[in-house]
């Protein structure tokens, strides 16, 4: 038999021979050194690379692809709370609007009070009093603010204001994405 | 249907529980990232990747055919991702196009870091230096070496991740192999 090719000695070697073949190229090998060398060093070459060096990933890695991976997702809780903060701004701005402090149904209650079970009735008064305040300041603020948008300064200030006070809303919100952002990049 | 172990942490993911993504993600991610990092060379872009790999499954898990094994499906992700990462990088693009390389110019010495005394070696030493070498070898041969022996896969997956036919996948680790060989006897490696 004459000498072996390589592909030969490493279809030997990864078995994907037929046994036949096996035979003759192992009884090869026992009386030709050159390919016996050549076969211990692709067998030397095979075990080397079935023990691969693993690089090891950074500890952080998982953690962080599972806050990226998740901040991304809707959160649902958030979403509820979102829809209940705009019911409870909608209620309030009705309540105010129409000044249901003096409606039928709220005095009817307030009377009946005696007949009602008492920690309804405190949570109606804490709720009416919170409600009174917040009137009492919406109606001074819109008070304070026809008074100042009747004047050319007092029209400029309020400007300023809004403008200032957008800026900062956006400077803030835009220093919260940069820092996300931030955590997610090394 | 069998559901092996993946499928059962696939299956928790999509009924949201996030502890189940975590361990699938601890399961691959050093596999991933040794894949990762020997194709592109470079720790940073191999981190991104890694992380990008593992997002993009998380967002199409949803589309996953549980009559196919979680690996090799992740695997092909993660082999296109790369893949897709070295044709953009203009660096690269040339021993990834070009077929008629020789194994000299292969493992010029500009591209592989020599060191001298290879017959005082330890196998460790040996081990880390083949590895070495593998990094430097042209990216047609490097992927199939590292979906051979870092991800443990067989000729009919790697076929089916680089969409190669089996044969072209044997000749070309070889011809990987041929070459690391030829190296090992140049630079006198104890066999």
């Amino acid at each position: 038999m004459a000498c072996l090719p390589d592909h030969k000695i490493l279809a030997y070697l990864d078995d994907e021979i037929t046994s036949i073949e096996q035979s003759l190229i192992r009884d090869h090998l026992l009386i030709c050194p050159g390919c016996r060398q050549k076969a211990d060093r692709y067998a030397q070459l095979h075990k080397i690379l079935a023990q691969p060096v693993n690089s090891e990933p950074p500890a952080w890695l998982v953690p962080q692809i599972m806050k990226r991976i998740y901040a991304e997702t809707p959160h649902y809780t958030a979403i509820a709370a979102l829809i209940a903060a705009s019911f409870i701004f909608f209620v309030t701005w009705i309540y105010i609007y129409f000044d249901f402090s003096s409606s039928s149904l709220i005095q009817a209650l307030r009377l009946t009070s005696d007949s009602t079970a008492s920690w309804l009735v405190n949570i109606i008064k804490t709720i009416s009093v919170i409600y009174t305040f917040v009137q009492a300041a919406f109606k001074a603020s819109h008070a304070f603010l026809s008074m100042l948008l009747n004047t050319l300064p007092g029209t400029t200030l309020v400007i300023a204001f809004v403008l200032t006070f957008s800026g900062l809303l956006l400077f803030a919100t835009k220093r919260w994405l940069l820092k996300k952002a931030g955590a997610v990049k090394k | 249907m069998i559901v092996d172990e993946d499928q059962v942490l696939i299956k928790k993911t999509l009924q949201g529980e996030k502890k189940a993504f975590e361990e699938l993600m601890r399961k691959y991610e050093k596999r991933i990232f040794s894949f990762v990092i020997r194709m592109v060379r470079n720790e940073e872009v191999a981190i991104d990747l890694t992380q990008d790999f593992f997002i993009k499954i998380f967002t199409v898990l949803d589309k996953y055919n549980f009559e196919f094994k979680f690996s090799t499906w992740a695997y092909r992700i993660c082999y296109n991702l790369v893949i897709d990462h070295i044709r953009k990088n203009q660096s690269q693009v040339n021993s990834l196009d070009d077929d008629s390389i020789s194994s000299k110019e292969m493992l010029s010495s500009e591209n592989v870091i020599r060191h001298d005394g290879f017959n005082n070696l330890s196998q460790e030493e040996t081990r880390l230096y083949i590895w070495q070498m593998v990094e430097n070898i042209p990216t047609k041969f490097r992927e199939l070496i590292l979906l051979r022996y870092v991800q443990e896969l067989k000729y009919e997956e790697i076929a089916e991740i680089t969409e190669l036919p089996v044969g072209t996948i044997k000749n070309r680790i070889f011809k990987a192999k041929e070459i690391l060989k030829k190296e090992m006897e140049k630079d006198g490696l104890p066999a």
